[in-house]
Formats: C-alpha cells, sequence, structure tokens
C-alpha cells in the first residue's frame, strides 16, 4: 500500500520505545515472578527449588478456592450491574433531558477520585453504628443493617460502592457508540410507529454491541483484579467471605512469607483472565461478524 | 405522556442526588468535631462548623508535600506514557510489519497481570539501579500503559490511509508523517491517554508505599492511609484529608472536563 | 518540533531527578551522623514516639535520628522487601512475634557484642529472653503490651455492680445486671473483621486456654494443642455472651467496640493497653483499668511486644550500629514518655521514676507483664494468628458447636504448620 516498503523498520522503530520499558517493567518481573513460582521462598532467605510442588498445593488448598470464588462472586455482581447502569446512563445522557448535560457531568465524577478515598468514604457511610446509611434507615423506622460485617451484605456493600465510582465511565464509552449511530434510523423506525423501548432494544443495543465488547472485556479484568475496595472496606471479612483472590495473593507473599507460592497464584489468576477474555472475544466478536 | 415525563424527570433527579450525596457527605463530615461524628445523637448537618480537621492535616502532617509529590509523579507518567505509547499504537494501526498481530497481543496480556506478582521483582530491579525512595521509582513501572495503546491504535486506524499515501508520494518518512498528521490528528484520544495515565497514577497505592520511604517523599495516596490506626479511626479527618487530597483531580476535572469525556469517548467508538 | 523539544526536556528532566536525589545522599555525611528508622506507629501511638524522637535528638548533637512512619498494615510488607534488598534503615520496630520470620535469615544483626551488661541488666528477664533466638540476641524489648480489661464505673454502680468481675460467671452475672439496669451492652468484645481483624477473640482464646493450664500450641510449637476442654470451654463462654446471654453485641468490629465503650454504652471491655491513651482522652468517660482477670481460673494474658532491631546491612557501619545502639538505650530508659500511649516499659530503671509513677491507669495494669504470655516460636504464626482470628470470628457469628469448630481449626492449623 506505501511505496519504499520499511514496514518491518519502522515498525521496530516505533515499538521500540514502548518495548523497552514494557520489557523492563513487565516482561522482566513477570518472568521472574514464574521462575519464583518453582521455589518455596520467603523472600529473605536462599530459595529452594520444588518444581511443580506450588501449583499442586493450590488444588488442595481451601483457602484459594474460598478465594477464586469470592473474586468471582464479585465479577458477577459486577460486571452485569456496571454495563446496564453504564448503559442506561448514556440513554439518559443521549436522550432529550434537559438535565442531560449535568447528568453526564455528575455520573462521570466520582470516576476521577482515588480507590483509597473511595472506598474510605462508603466504609464510613456504610458504618454500622454511625454511618449515614443506617442513620437513614433508621429514620425510616427500618432496622439498621450490617453493610459490611453481615456476609450477606458485605459483598454486595463493595460491589454497590463499585457502581457508584466507575459506573461513568462505561457511560462514557456508550454514549459515544450511541452518538454515532445515524440519526435516521431512529427517524424511520419511529415512522414505522416504534416505542422508545423498541428502537433502543432493536436498533440502540444492536448497534453499539462493539461498545459492549470492550466495556465487558475491561471490566472483567477489572473486577478479576479487585482487591483495594474490598480490602479498605472490609478487610476481607467477616471471617474471610469476601476474601478475594488478590489480597489472598498478596497476603501469602507479604504477611506469610511464601513468594514463591504467591506467585504460583498469580499465575493462575492470569491465566483465569486471559481464557476468559479470549474465550469472550472468540464468542463476542464472531456474533458481531455474523 | 406529560405524567410520563415528570417520573422520567424525577428518576434522573433522584439519581443525581444519589451520585452527588456521598461527595457531599465526605464535605459536610469533614466539618464536623470528631465527638459530633461518633455521638449517641445523629446530627446531619454540623452543629459547630469547624476547619480542625483541615488545620490539623495541614500542620501535623505533610499532606502539601504528598501532593507536590502525587503531582511530579502522575505528571511524568502521564507525559512519558504518550512518549512510548503513541508510537507503538501508530505502528499497531497503520504499519503492516511482520509479527504485528502477536505483539499487540502480547501487549494488552499486559492489562491482565496482576500487580502484586510484580512487586518484588520489580522491588529488587530498582533497587539494583539506585532508584529505591525517589519518585521516578513511583512512575517508572506506570508508563507502560496497555490500555492507552489500545484507544490510540483505535483511533488511528479511523484517520484516511489518502492523507498518509499522500505525503508519502510528498517524499516524507514515518516519522515526519507521524509528527506532521497524526499527531495532531489525534489529539483528542491522546487526551483520553494522559487522562487515564494521570488518574491511574494518581490513584496507585501499593507500589509507591512499597518503594518510597521518607514520610516527606510519600504521594498523598500512601499519606492519607496513615490517617487510620490502632487508635480507632478519625472519621472526620480522614474526610478532610480526602477532600484535600482530591482537590487537584477536581480541577483538572473541571479544567479539562471537556476534553476527557470527548477522549474516552473516541475508544468507545468502532475503528 | 515542539513535541520533539518536550520531550528532550523531559528525558532531561528525568534524569536530574536521579541525579538530584543521589546529590541528596552524599551531602548527609558532614556534621552529625543521621540514622534513620521506620516505625508502625500511626494515631496516637505516633504523637507519643514522634515526641521522643524529637526529644532524642535535641537531647545530644552528635547523632540524628530520622524517623518515618508506616500504616501497621503495610509495615511488614515494606520491610521484608527492603531487608531483601539489604536497604532498610539503621533502626527498626520489629514485633516479638514476628522476630522469627527475620532472625533465621540472618536479616537482623546479633546484638550481643554491642549491647554493654550494665544495659543488658537494667531489662526485664521475661522480655528480654523473648528476644533470644539460640542463645544470640536480635533485639531490644521497648515494651511490653499484654491484653487488660477497662470498666466503665459509672455503669457499674448504676447497675449496683460493686466488685469488678474475675470469673467468667461473675462477668455473665454483672453484665446481665448492667443490661437489666441500664439497658446499656455489659461486654464489648470485637468479633468481627473491620479495618482489622477479630484479633480480640484470638487473644482472649489463647489467654483463657492458657489460664486453665494449657497452651495454644504444644511447647515446641509444632502442633495445636486447643482442641480439648480447655478450647471448648473458653469458645464456649465467648460464643454464649453473644447468642445465650445477649450481653455483648454481634457483628461488632475493632472500632466499633471502642467506640461503644467510649460512649459509655458497654460496661466491660478488653483491649491492648494501648487503648488507654486513647481512653483517657475522652471526655465523661469514668473508667478504671485493670490486668486482665483469671475469667477461667489462672492467671495468663496475651501480650505483644514492640522491639527495637538491627538490620544487616550489605556495609555495616560500625559507627551507626553504635549510634543506633545509643537511640535504643535512650527509647528504652526513657519508657515514662512511651507509657502515657499505655504501654508497658521494660527497663527496672523506669518503673522507679517519679514521672511513671504519676501517670493514672499504667500502675493498676503493669502487674499483667508479669503473666504476660510469649508469642509460640514458629514461623507460621502470623497465619495462624490470622487463621484463628477468622475462624474464631466465625464460630461466634454463627454459634458454631464449640467441639466442630475446634476440630476444623486444628485441622487448619496442622496444615498451615505443615506448609512451612
Amino acid at each position: 500500500m506505501i511505496p519504499g516498503n520499511k514496514d518491518t523498520r519502522d515498525g521496530i522503530a516505533f515499538s521500540l520505545p514502548f518495548l523497552v520499558v514494557y520489557i523492563a517493567f513487565m516482561i522482566y518481573p513477570l518472568l521472574s515472578g514464574l521462575y519464583v513460582s518453582f521455589f518455596k521462598w520467603d523472600i529473605l532467605s536462599s530459595a529452594s527449588f520444588i518444581g511443580l510442588d506450588n501449583y499442586k498445593v493450590l488444588f488442595t488448598d481451601e483457602k484459594f478456592y474460598s478465594s477464586l470464588w469470592h473474586t468471582l462472586q464479585f465479577v458477577l455482581m459486577t460486571t452485569p450491574s456496571l454495563l446496564l447502569v453504564g448503559f442506561l446512563m448514556a440513554l439518559a445522557i443521549t436522550g432529550k433531558s434537559p438535565l442531560k448535560g449535568l447528568m453526564e457531568n455528575v455520573f462521570f465524577f466520582p470516576y476521577i477520585f482515588s480507590m483509597t478515598v473511595v472506598s474510605t468514604l462508603w466504609a464510613w457511610i456504610m458504618q454500622k453504628d454511625w454511618g449515614v446509611l443506617n442513620q437513614v434507615l433508621m429514620m425510616l423506622d427500618k432496622s439498621p443493617v450490617s453493610w459490611l460485617t453481615n456476609e450477606n451484605y458485605a459483598m454486595w456493600s463493595v460491589a454497590l460502592t463499585t457502581l457508584w465510582w466507575t459506573a461513568g465511565f462505561n457511560m462514557v464509552l456508550f454514549g459515544a457508540g450511541i452518538k454515532q449511530i445515524p440519526k435516521e434510523i431512529y427517524e424511520s423506525a419511529s415512522i414505522d410507529g416504534a416505542t422508545y423501548w423498541q428502537e433502543v432494544r432493536h436498533i440502540t443495543i444492536p448497534l453499539v454491541s462493539s461498545t459492549t465488547v470492550l466495556c465487558l472485556i475491561l471490566q472483567i479484568i477489572a473486577s478479576f483484579n479487585v482487591f483495594g475496595q474490598v480490602y479498605v472496606m472490609t478487610g476481607g471479612g467477616p471471617h474471610g467471605t469476601t476474601r478475594v483472590l488478590v489480597q489472598y495473593i498478596y497476603e501469602t507473599g507479604f504477611k506469610y512469607y511464601k513468594m514463591g507460592y504467591s506467585a504460583a497464584m498469580s499465575y493462575i489468576l492470569f491465566l483465569i483472565i486471559m481464557l476468559v477474555s479470549v474465550l469472550q472475544y472468540a464468542l463476542l466478536g464472531r456474533k458481531e461478524n455474523t | 405522556m406529560k405524567s410520563k415525563k415528570l417520573i422520567i424527570r424525577t428518576l434522573e433527579l433522584l439519581f443525581i442526588a444519589l451520585w452527588v450525596f456521598p461527595l457531599a457527605w465526605m464535605l459536610i463530615t469533614s466539618l464536623k468535631l470528631e465527638e459530633e461524628v461518633i455521638t449517641k445523637t445523629f446530627t446531619f448537618w454540623p452543629q459547630n462548623p469547624s476547619l480542625a480537621n483541615y488545620i490539623k492535616a495541614f500542620t501535623s502532617t505533610y499532606i502539601v508535600n504528598w501532593m507536590g509529590n502525587s503531582f511530579i509523579v502522575s505528571l511524568f507518567a502521564m507525559l512519558l506514557t504518550l512518549a512510548v505509547d503513541a508510537p507503538i499504537a501508530y505502528a499497531f494501526a497503520k504499519i503492516p510489519f511482520k509479527g504485528r498481530n502477536v505483539l499487540f497481543w502480547l501487549v494488552m496480556g499486559g492489562m491482565m497481570v496482576p500487580f502484586q506478582v510484580l512487586i518484588v521483582p520489580l522491588y529488587l530491579q530498582f533497587n539494583s539501579y539506585g532508584l529505591v525512595n525517589t519518585l521516578a521509582a513511583a512512575y517508572l513501572p506506570r508508563i507502560a500503559l496497555p490500555i492507552g495503546i489500545f484507544i490510540l491504535k483505535q483511533f488511528y486506524e479511523g484517520i484516511p490511509s489518502d492523507l498518509e499515501e499522500a505525503a508519502f508520494i510528498d517524499g516524507a518518512n514515518r516519522a515526519r508523517i507521524f509528527f506532521k498528521i497524526i499527531v495532531p490528528l489525534g489529539q483528542s484520544a491522546m487526551a483520553t491517554v494522559i487522562i487515564l495515565s494521570f488518574i491511574n497514577a494518581w490513584n496507585d497505592f501499593l507500589w509507591p508505599l512499597i518503594v518510597i520511604n521518607d514520610t516527606i517523599k510519600y504521594t498523598i495516596t500512601v499519606g492519607i492511609a496513615n490517617f487510620q490506626g490502632t487508635h480507632g479511626t478519625q472519621y472526620s479527618l480522614i474526610m478532610a484529608g480526602a477532600t484535600v487530597a482530591s482537590i487537584p483531580q477536581i480541577l483538572f476535572y473541571i479544567f479539562f472536563r471537556k476534553k476527557i469525556i470527548a477522549g474516552i469517548a473516541t475508544s468507545g467508538m468502532k475503528g | 518540533m515542539k513535541k520533539r523539544l518536550v520531550l528532550v526536556a523531559l528525558v532531561a528532566l528525568l534524569a536530574s531527578s536521579v541525579l538530584f536525589a543521589q546529590a541528596a545522599a552524599e551531602q548527609k555525611k558532614e556534621g552529625p551522623i543521621e540514622i534513620t528508622f521506620w516505625s508502625l506507629f500511626t494515631g496516637g501511638d505516633g504523637e507519643f514516639f514522634d515526641a521522643m524522637v524529637d526529644e532524642f535528638n535535641a537531647s545530644q548533637s552528635e547523632i540524628v535520628m530520622k524517623n518515618d512512619m508506616v500504616k501497621f498494615d503495610n509495615y511488614y510488607t515494606k520491610l521484608t522487601t527492603a531487608l531483601a534488598a539489604k536497604t532498610a534503615p539503621d533502626v527498626v520496630v520489629v514485633h516479638q512475634g514476628n522476630l522469627l520470620n527475620y532472625v533465621p535469615s540472618g536479616s537482623l544483626l546479633a546484638l550481643d557484642s554491642y549491647v554493654s551488661p550494665s544495659m543488658l541488666a537494667d531489662f526485664q528477664k521475661a522480655p528480654l529472653d523473648a528476644c533470644r533466638f539460640d542463645g544470640k540476641l536480635f533485639s531490644l524489648p521497648f515494651d511490653v503490651h499484654p491484653i487488660v480489661m477497662y470498666y466503665n464505673k459509672d455503669l457499674m454502680a448504676k447497675a449496683g455492680v460493686t466488685k469488678v468481675p474475675q470469673t467468667a460467671q461473675e462477668f455473665i452475672d454483672a453484665s446481665l445486671k448492667v443490661k437489666q439496669a441500664t439497658g446499656k451492652w455489659g461486654m464489648a468484645i470485637d468479633n468481627t473483621t473491620g479495618v482489622y481483624k477479630a484479633y480480640t477473640l484470638a487473644r482472649l482464646f489463647m489467654s483463657m486456654v492458657a489460664q486453665q493450664g494449657g497452651s495454644l500450641l504444644t511447647a515446641d510449637a509444632k502442633a495445636p494443642n486447643f482442641n480439648n476442654a480447655y478450647g471448648e470451654k473458653s469458645l464456649k463462654w465467648l460464643q454464649d455472651l453473644v447468642h445465650q446471654y445477649k450481653v455483648n453485641p454481634g457483628e461488632l468490629d475493632y472500632d466499633a467496640a471502642m467506640n461503644t465503650f467510649k460512649l459509655g454504652d458497654a460496661a466491660f471491655y478488653f483491649n491492648g493497653v494501648w487503648a488507654t491513651g486513647t481512653l483517657e482522652q475522652t471526655a465523661g468517660l469514668n473508667f478504671g483499668a485493670a490486668p486482665l482477670p483469671a475469667i477461667m481460673g489462672g492467671e495468663a494474658a496475651w501480650a505483644g511486644s514492640h522491639t527495637l532491631a538491627i538490620p544487616v546491612q550489605k556495609n555495616q557501619d560500625p559507627k551507626r550500629v553504635e549510634a543506633a545502639i545509643t537511640f535504643i538505650d535512650w527509647m528504652t530508659s526513657h519508657g515514662e514518655m512511651w507509657a502515657k500511649a499505655g504501654h508497658i516499659p521494660t527497663r527496672k530503671s523506669v518503673a522507679d521514676k517519679s514521672e511513671m509513677k504519676a501517670l493514672p491507669y499504667r500502675a493498676d495494669y503493669a502487674a499483667a507483664a508479669a503473666f504476660a504470655l510469649p508469642t509460640p516460636r514458629t514461623a507460621a504464626w502470623e497465619e495462624i494468628y490470622g487463621t484463628l482470628s477468622d475462624k474464631l470470628e466465625y464460630a461466634v457469628t454463627k454459634n458454631q458447636n464449640p467441639k466442630a469448630a475446634l476440630a476444623d481449626l486444628e485441622q487448619t492449623v496442622k496444615n498451615i504448620i505443615a506448609s512451612y
């Protein structure tokens, strides 16, 4: 397509700055991590080679399974709700509401705050005895709820916080997708007598599907790697029912000094995320093309 | 019809209120005294509004230094991210070199790595460069941002190839095309990457905590985490710290609001 | 063109920031020796500690101590990475219970040849011995902080409880009286995870097992030893307070427990001595402090101990080690200042100081140091402690059958020990 075919040379030249950084700060430490996962190592003493033992232990470790399950719960709680709320918000800000400008700003705003600030703030709001949420409930003559210290609510509370925090990001992505849909399609549909929700269902949703795939993949990766919100808000409690895998990886490595085991678990998590992402891309990407 | 509209407006207002309230509550709590926060008789508004928590945050901690540090870290992270992400995104979008797809997926795979696994190797690496306890150590591992590449590539693919071809015929090389055509046209996508990397670096917690030793060199997220202790959490003080810590981001947002949203939006468009 | 200029400027800035950092590091050679220190003291502890360091720096002109603070949860992560790279500061705090994570790898300096016999003789024997491993001394105890009891005198008076309860049954009776007369909680034992795990449950459980003559782990710390009548009785009591007698709130986390007691909503409260500093600053709270009562008959109480250690460096400078020892000597022998935070000092000479005797509450529980339980000597302790807290939290929250709970816990602890 382009004369003077120096594609390979140029391709490498333009990739080089990034690749240097990427190899230094990602690939190299990642491979070191892989190497470590075959050792029993407490970070301080010399490591002893144990082959695949760390990986074998992992499959019999009850805490590994429960942590993975809690992570999965979080993924299942947040992914659909974040996509749905983000999409509904996008509909609102691309519609005819006089409030759409305000909504766009207000819904996106929490996203700029740091994890520490957001989690501490919500932990305070949801505090059982002095938090404003229960105070409001009590004014309405309802009994207060242990948002963060009851196993039935704790993970939902963290998920709710995450929803408030990041839904705006998805809103902006969906909003852009919706704005790209030609107006004529909607016009001809309404001439045919389609209701608003019919339009959404038959025009908007199919035409933003590439955005949906993007959101879905980003969301799943983010949710699988969840750690900060949980750690600050519930500390993994009550009695370990919100301990997510990344927290367990962190504790095993840095609190219990089992670096090799911690690295092995990281690799399994990495594999899981990759598998899920590739699967999604393959399944949803194909559907989109047909 | 009218009543339906009314319901929708009410619903919208309700959601706006729900989204604004937590932040308002942060501000309200920060103006209360501790005795008024942990109390048997709940009051919504501060009975004796006081700046005591802010005064304490400013006088008994290094909060100003922390903000300065966070600013430096985020600024460098953002500029360097752009400097390395934009060229490779261009290569992915427009240069059909051998191994491009493999390389692309290798880079995207980086998004899926749990950062915890990198900490110890990274620390030992930075130590051998003598960079532990410097701000450079806090931002360097943050400049390889795969999502930034994805966003830029998505945008560059949308730039018509005719422009490039015309320039080639005029005898321009790729470097010239990149700086003269791609970079100016891709500004909105670049704005997104700038913002994402800024937010990303500003919010980073575990890595700066480990790699920076001097309290005075902490970033703000690490610094305010120290407000929590074994003596019971002082909520109003933490809320004051959190409010102060968020001011730069709020200003950043107010000034670049349009660009931020427009930029993120481009990545949601079809390539 | 502009873009390229920006790039060049950036690289220059980057390089200079690194250079400046190095230059700044080298400048420090002149004048008094500057040594560095990491502490994990935040909140009230931190304020008292910083004041001590300031006074140390003002008291002499040879040494300047620079103190940096790290939040407790992340302190050991940071310390471990720094020790691995041999970049740790000159002096560090290590809990006595965590020493075993650092001693075997040779990360801490053996102090025997640096500490004078007269200084050693001034330390109380038990906390000092806890810092010895294979006959060598690896740190010096800065304090002992056992779990103690705090009681609200006003609530007790209102309920007509005239004697501070001692035994399991007395606690239940007194708590019921308080509840009946005032509608407040009898006890405030935290039993769920919040900012911290439900460590109080683990601390009480460990203490109560020992009070009956048992021990949490066997003497060689190689196996669990609590799945027996001692363990059952202890766990049952903790559960009954919540479920049978309903005198202790459920789903109560560390912060909430402390606030409940501070607000005068509970009569009896158990926490480490570090709570004293905060409680005495609470307006309108009329409370007393006492060593952990012999709830299960005997005297024993969980205790932690902050110890000061010197990390091994790549090039250990004897002058800096000497300065570090001077600092440790000063800090421990001014324990009366540290006692303001509630902790029990470890130097014999401190106990006789008039400033020490003038502090309220401290004398009331100083006796607790005598029956402080040492942390079991196993590298697996941190994981056992955390798991114990989680599982006891579950058992108390769910009112699980104590036998089943302990059997499960025993198996888990066995697995943990085997994995090290």
